[in-house]
This record gives C-alpha cells, structure tokens and sequence, in this order.
C-alpha cells in the first residue's frame, strides 16, 4: 500500500508538474494577447512564454558580486518547486475522477495547507531578493512581505467564511474535496448568497496581489525599481521565476474555483448525450475554460485597466476596504443562517 | 471611477490598430523575409501609404547628368554627406549620413537633386550599395 | 535605517541618461541629489566651429528630438534680429501653426510616458494611438513624422498647401471630438488620482523661486508663457492666456495632478490657435530670401547679439547667439533648455514622498535629457565636480571673452 502510494506520487507529481508548467505558459500567452487585443495592439503569439523560457534557459546565469551565493541559487528552485506542490494539493475539474480525492495529494492535506503553500513562493522570492544584494531588490523583498502581510488577511476571512458556512453540514470541513463537493451557492437564502458573491469579489481582488500583478505588482515595479525582487536575476533562475509565477497564476485560479465554482459540466451534459469515457476530458475543459474566465475578470482585465498603486496604498486597501468587504460578506452568511430571509 | 475598464472590453472586440508592415509577426530577419517577398515566397503587408508624395522626404534621388558640379549642396549639408568628386566633377551621397532636411534639393542650381518615396533604408552596412548614390 | 538608491543614469524610468540619488529611510525619501551631464554631446561647439549658420539650423533641430522646433526656431529668431530679415506674414502664422502642432504631439507624448511611469500601460497605447493622427499631419505637411527641417533664416522652407487644410480641419474636429474621452480616461480615473493628488507638490513660492518653467510652472499657478509675455512670431494677434489648473479643476495644488490638468488644456488651446491661425493665414511669400548662398553671406557680414526666446512644450527656451563680421560661423551659440531650469524642482518636489513616487513625479516635469546635457568635464580620464564660485569665475571669463 505505501509502496503504491509512493510511486503513484512520485510519477504523479512528475506529471502534474510538467501538467502545470505547461498550462501555466499557455495561461500567460493568452493573458499577454488578450491585454494587447484590449490595447489594441497584435500581441506577441500565444507560444511566445514558451520561447521566452528557452531563451532565458539559454542564457548566462550571473551571480552578483556580493550576494549570498546559496541562498540567491536556491529561491527560484524553491519558488518553483513549492508552486507545483500546490497543484497536488488542489482538485481540478475532470480530474477528480481520475484521483481518490481530487487531487493526487488530495486526502493528505486541506485548505490550512495550501494557505500555508501559497506563502512560500513569495517568501523564496523574498529571499532570493534580500541575496541579491541590490537595493533594488532589498526595497522589492520588504515590499512583497509587507504586500504579502496584507492580502493574507482578507484571503483568510473568506476561507473562513465558506469553511464555516460548511461546517454547519458537519465533516472534516476543511478538506477541499468536501468544499468542491458542496458549492457556496447550493446551501444559500438570498442574504446569503448576496455575501458569497461579496467574498467572490473579495476573493477576485485578494488575486492580483497573491499573483504579483498590476496594481498590486509593487515588489516588482517596472518603471519604479526596475522589477525588484528580480533586478539581478538572469539566465536560468531568471527563468524558474517565469515558470513559477505561471504554476502559481494557475493553481490561483483553481483555487478560486474549488471555492466558487466548482460545478462540472458533464452531469448538464449527460442528459442529452452519452458521454462515456469522454467525461473525463469534457469535465477537464471545462475546468480550463473556468479558469480562463477567472483569470481574464481578476488578472487580465485588472491589470490592464489601472495603474500601479503605491505601497502604502497596497495596505489600506487589502487591510481596510477588502478586509472590510470580506467581514460584511461573512456578517451576511451568518445572517442567512440566524434569519432566514428566503427568496420571497 | 475606472472608465478605462469600459473602454478596454469595447477594444477588446475590435481591430488592432497596428500597421503590421511587414508581417504579423516579426520575422527573424527582415532582409531574408523581404527577398522571400521579392521571391514570391511570403507575402508583405503593406506599409502605411506616404501622405503627400511631393512633400515625403525620403531617399534622395540625384540626377547626374543635370549636375554641374557647383558644391553647393556640400556647402548646406548639415551632416557633411556628401562628398565631391574631383576627376569627375560630380557628387557622392551617403544615405547613411543623410539626415533628409532636403536643404541640398533647395539649394541645387540645376534641380539635379530631389526626395524620393522610398525609406526602407536601415541596414548594417551603412555604406551598401543602395545606401550610396553616385 | 538609511540607504541610497540611485535612479539612473540607466533606469527603466528614465529613459535618458541623468541619475537622481535618493537617500530613503524605509519608503520614504529623505535626501535627493540631481547628477546632469552624464552625456555630452558638444552641439555648440558645432555650431561654432564646424558647421555654417544655414547648416546649424539643422543641428539646432537635433538638440532634441521631440520638440524639434523649438531650437531651430529660437536659433533663426537670434540670427533673424542681428542681421534683420523680415520675415513675410504668411511663413509667421506657418511658424505659429508648426509650433502648435508640435506641443500638441509632445503632450500627448508626455500623457503617454505618464500613464507608463504609474505601471497603465493601456492607457499609454490608447494616447499614443489618438497622437497618430497629429503625427500624420506632420508627414503630410512635412515630409516626415518627426524632423521638421521647415525653419529658414527669413521664413520658412516649406508652405501650407490649400490642399493640405482640409486634413488639418479634419485633424482638429478628431481631436475635438476625442479630447473629453481622454480627459475623462485621465482625470477620472480612480488609480491615477490617488498615485498623483497631492504628490510632488511644488508650491508657488518655489517655483518663483527656482525660476521654473512651462507646464511646470504653470500648474503651481505662476502665470507665465513665453507667448503671453513676451508674444513672437504672429502670437500678438492669438491672445494666448496662461493656462493654470485652477481653470479647470477649481483650485492649483501644484501636484502632479495639476501637472496633467495643465498639458491637457494646453492641448486644447493648441487646437484653437491652429484653427484661428488656419482662418487667418494671408497669402504671399514665406521666404524674405530664397537664395540660400545669399542668405549664408549675408549673415557672414553681420556683427551682433540677440536673445531669442520661444515656449516650446516643455517651457521656454532661450538662445544666446552672437555674430562676428567675417566669421563664417556663429561667433558665440548658448542654448538653455527648459528642462535645465525645470531639473532643479524635482528636489522640492521629491522630498518626503515615496519611492513609488520617483518615476512620475520626474516625468511630471517632462525630462528632456538630450535638450539639456551641456558641460561635462573630464580631465587625465577623471571627472570632477564644479563648485558654484568655479562655475561662476568661468562664466564671468568666458564672457569677458565674448566681449572682447
């Protein structure tokens, strides 16, 4: 039993990695030539991250003079690596069927986890920032822990509000295939469900600040301080990042999925066709289709549509306003429980 | 409060306003790709068409035959492009210096000098043969 | 903590060479240090020892690349009042009109560079794509998008053709009809204005003090425009106000914000100068001398100095041009830049912001590096910083040289 076990985890995570890697390219060719279709520009081609990869694969990796040489080698290897463990964790639309419990790592972690998770990519971006020995990337390392103090906050509040709303059906509610079980929306009277989408918008924009992207992108300011963290990054680790900030991009959006959406298609379909062994694969483009959609409303649409915000105004505005959205959405679940407004 | 999220979605839909010259995507190398064109290998999307060919300000066309040889060109030529011939009384021009103020057209006694439309003109070499007129 | 960062002299921000050293505690700035010069191009040098009068023009357009009138034009109006050509109406009202043009494609530039400095990106490509149409109107009038290469001493080289004004027309309703869209896109914008309110705040006492110029000055509320004060060219017959912020948005702050406020509205009078100077316009010459080797002697027999100053889109540029009978070049040639003026209000404004802040408030005073980089010493291969009393004994021997 162990034995299967560690080699279903073994060759499974080599799978789901390289499962992620590319959808998490795929994910930022489309984003890129969607923002330049808004702008209307042409865009670069959708295979263009991909080209991207190789070329900075094919660079000189550079060493600063006075970085911590280990330590400035490692982030990106753990940034990445601690990405993809995401996705074992995370069920995906289709693939459910194909793992016990949604995920490949499914019944061994929940949502405590991968809240945890989610901090170590940025915390290896913070330390190959401080290794770096820039002041560009030492004033891009403080940036992205202060930014990463303040979205936690709001995430934490709507997991915890789903997380509770469940825990009245009772189960180990903070297993995610329970979650992606029972969806928000089946279990809500009107009050309720005007604070879930409250959370979903809560939600939507806790994830451009989790994804590192305009406006919350302030640890990698371009035009500032010439992308932070990064500034003296090349080659090789230069494209670790890359990689890693497309997993994480998409294990995002499956997350935001797992706690919204996470209806499948083929049951809608099954009524009218017989789909057999395609379930599978029906279910599993739905699932891509989902994740499109989210990214395009809480990345690509975001990013494209305002400008940077400073540091300061990063805080007051994870801290106060989504906090306080966050607090009112779960102030109405609890409401929908206490009184029960029903639908008229 | 944000009124440029209405504006993207509308842009979303519509043409790039882009001028794709010479192809949708960049080609690797863009001598290579224009004489693929030339070949009738590729197909060349067309550049923005020049506003007012008499006013355009392109390569600089010299007419040999016309020219008396005065120098008076050399003498307005800001960026020192052209060079005079001794044995032969005539003019050289390096495209690659020229800055295009067309001061030597206004100059010119005989009218041997006139602006062209053409102005694919960059190249390494700045002294290839299309970028000296003699 | 303290610790320095250094904003340029390469920096994504700045896309020209000059490096602003910052000393920040934490975000917050507590120090800055302007450093200029760090690319010399010797165009004066040029002009005094190398190139002609009538070639110097040409050099005097590729001081800068943006705003490529302005040199020129303060050139030829130096040299136009030593020797004392009269210049016809016609090519006066041409110059007014190539000049309008030019602000406005240089302010929409700057929108553009401002909407990237706070990381809009989008916005950026929509200005640039609205600039398009003024560029196009460039090359149709001028023969290229960006060189105008129309100045001549006693008029202008190129004339307005009839069939060219309907397209300038045509221009100026697109513009009309698109100006509240990007104003909107700009001034309503939730993210804009909070990264630009009260940022970079140059008081009026300052920017009397620093002797500010354009835009820059104007948004704190001085009202002071080269063609308001001290009108050139066919300007006298425009009555052209000094635009301030307060006109539009009810108060002068002298932020950022107001920054924006102001080159917007200047674009808008830019327009209606070009349409009255359209309407205007009287026939006739536009050349006092089409001779071109007649106008190069002439110049070489005159002996004189004049001052000459224009509004250019960046603020006002001045010219100082001496001429020596016989000398075949111009015997003394000083530029002053707006930007060289501008530079010293980035520290007022700087101080106590944020690091955030670096990149747009720079830009807010619309940068020109290439227009103002002057004096660069380097001796045994080492450079070496001028004190004030230094800078001001060579100033006061180079100018009992000029005497002389």
């Amino acid at each position: 039993m162990t034995g299967d076990l560690l080699i279903m985890t073994v060759f499974g995570s080599i799978g789901i990695a390289i499962f992620g890697l590319f959808f998490g390219l795929v994910y930022k060719g489309i984003d890129r030539k969607i923002v330049a279709h808004m702008q209307k520009r042409v865009g670069p081609p959708i295979r263009q991250p991909f080209l991207d990869v190789i070329k900075l694969m094919n660079k000189e990796t550079v060493l600063p003079e006075n970085a911590v040489g280990w330590m400035y080698s490692m982030a990106p290897l753990v940034c990445l690596a601690s990405s993809i463990i995401l996705l074992l964790y995370i069920p995906m639309g289709g693939l459910d069927q194909v793992f016990e419990n949604g995920a490949l790592l499914g019944g061994h972690g929940d949502i405590i986890l991968v809240l945890y998770l989610l901090i170590i990519p940025s915390l290896a971006m913070v330390a190959g920032g401080f290794a770096s020995g820039s002041p560009f990337a030492t004033v891009g390392a403080q940036r992205e822990m202060v930014t990463m103090m303040s979205y936690e906050f709001p995430l934490a509040v709507v997991i915890i509000a789903i997380v509770w709303k469940l825990s009245t059906a009772g189960g180990d509610v903070f297993s995610l295939s329970l979650i992606a079980g029972n969806p928000i929306w089946n279990s809500v009277g009107l009050l309720g469900l005007i604070g879930a989408f409250i959370l979903l918008l809560a939600l939507v924009i806790v994830t451009p600040g989790e994804v590192a992207k305009i406006p919350f992108d302030v640890a990698e300011a371009e035009t500032e301080i010439a992308h932070g963290l990064l500034a003296e990054y090349s080659g090789r680790n230069l494209a670790l990042f890359y990689l890693a900030d497309g997993v994480k991009t998409f294990a995002m959006a499956s997350l935001v999925i797992v706690l919204f959406f996470p209806y499948n298609i083929s049951p809608v379909l099954e009524q009218y066709v017989a789909l057999g062994d395609f379930t599978i694969l029906v279910d599993f483009l739905f699932f891509l289709l989902k994740v499109f959609l989210v990214l395009l409303f809480s990345v690509t649409l975001v990013r494209a549509g305002m400008a940077r915000l400073r540091i300061t105004q990063v805080v007051s505005v994870y801290w106060i306003t989504v906090t306080l959205i966050a607090l009112f959405g779960l102030v109405l679940l609890m409401w929908d429980n206490q009184f029960d407004v029903g639908w008229f | 409060m944000l009124p440029m999220l209405g504006q993207l979605l509308k842009q979303m839909f519509t043409k790039p306003f882009t001028n794709l010259f010479p192809a949708k995507y960049a080609p690797k190398n863009v001598g290579k790709y224009l004489q693929d064109v030339q070949a009738g290998k590729a197909t060349l999307i067309s550049p923005v068409p020049v506003a007012d060919p008499e006013t355009f300000r392109g390569k600089i066309v010299y007419d040999r035959e016309k020219c008396t040889g005065c120098k008076m060109c050399i003498k307005v030529c800001p960026s020192k492009a052209i060079e005079f011939k001794e044995e032969e009384k005539k003019i050289r021009i390096y495209i690659g210096r020229c800055i295009f103020c067309s001061q030597c057209n206004d100059a010119c006694p005989v009218d041997a000098l006139h602006m062209s439309e053409e102005f694919l003109l960059a190249d390494t070499n700045k002294v290839a043969d299309y970028l000296v007129v003699e | 903590m303290k610790y320095e960062i250094p904003v340029g002299p390469i920096h994504p921000a700045l896309k020209e060479p000059i490096m602003i050293k910052c000393t920040i505690e934490g975000e917050r700035i507590v120090d800055v240090d302007v450093f200029c010069s760090q690319n010399h191009r010797g165009i004066e040098w040029i002009g005094m020892n190398r190139n002609n009068p009538v070639q110097s023009i040409y050099t005097a357009e590729k001081i800068c690349g943006i705003c490529n009138f302005c040199h020129p034009s303060c050139l030829v109006m130096a040299v136009e009042e030593i020797v004392g050509f009269e210049v016809p109406e016609r090519a006066q009202y041409i110059r007014v009109i190539q000049g309008e043009l030019e602000r406005i494609h240089s302010h929409l530039l700057w929108a553009g560079v401002a909407a990237h400095e706070l990381g809009f990106d989008s916005l950026l490509h929509y200005v640039w794509m609205v600039r398009e149409k003024v560029m196009d109107i460039l090359e149709l009038v001028n023969g290229q998008r960006v060189p105008k290469d129309v100045l001549m001493y006693g008029g202008v080289r190129r004339d307005i053709k009839e069939e060219h004004i309907p397209k300038i027309r045509e221009m100026l309703k697109y513009y009309a009809e698109g100006f509240d869209k990007i104003a909107k896109l700009f001034l309503q914008d939730k993210t804009i204005k909070m990264r630009t309110r009260e940022i970079g705040i140059l008081t009026k006492e300052d920017a009397m003090k620093l002797a500010t110029a354009g835009p820059t000055t104007r948004a704190s509320g001085v009202k002071k425009d080269v063609r308001q004060d001290m009108p050139y060219y066919a300007y006298p017959d425009f009555e052209v106000k000094a635009i301030t912020p307060d006109m539009l948005t009810g108060e002068t702050l002298g932020d950022t914000y107001d920054r924006i406020v102001v080159r917007l509205l200047e674009v808008k009078q830019s327009m209606e100068i070009i349409e009255q100077a359209l309407d205007e316009m009287p026939g006739g010459e536009i050349l006092a001398e089409p001779k071109v080797m007649k106008v190069i002697n002439q110049i070489k027999k005159s002996e004189g100095e004049a001052i000459a100053r224009h509004e250019a889109p960046r603020g006002e540029a001045i010219h100082y041009v001496k001429l020596k009978e016989g000398f075949e070049y111009l015997y003394a040639w000083k530029v002053r830049a707006p930007t060289y003026i501008n530079i010293l209000s980035w520290r007022p404004m700087l101080m106590d912001m944020q690091i955030a802040d670096i990149p747009i408030v720079a830009a807010s005073i619309d940068p020109c590096m290439s227009c103002t980089n002057r004096v660069t010493i380097v001796e045994d291969n080492r450079e070496r910083v001028l004190t004030a009393e230094h800078l001001h004994r060579l100033s006061v021997q180079k100018t009992r040289r000029l005497m002389k």
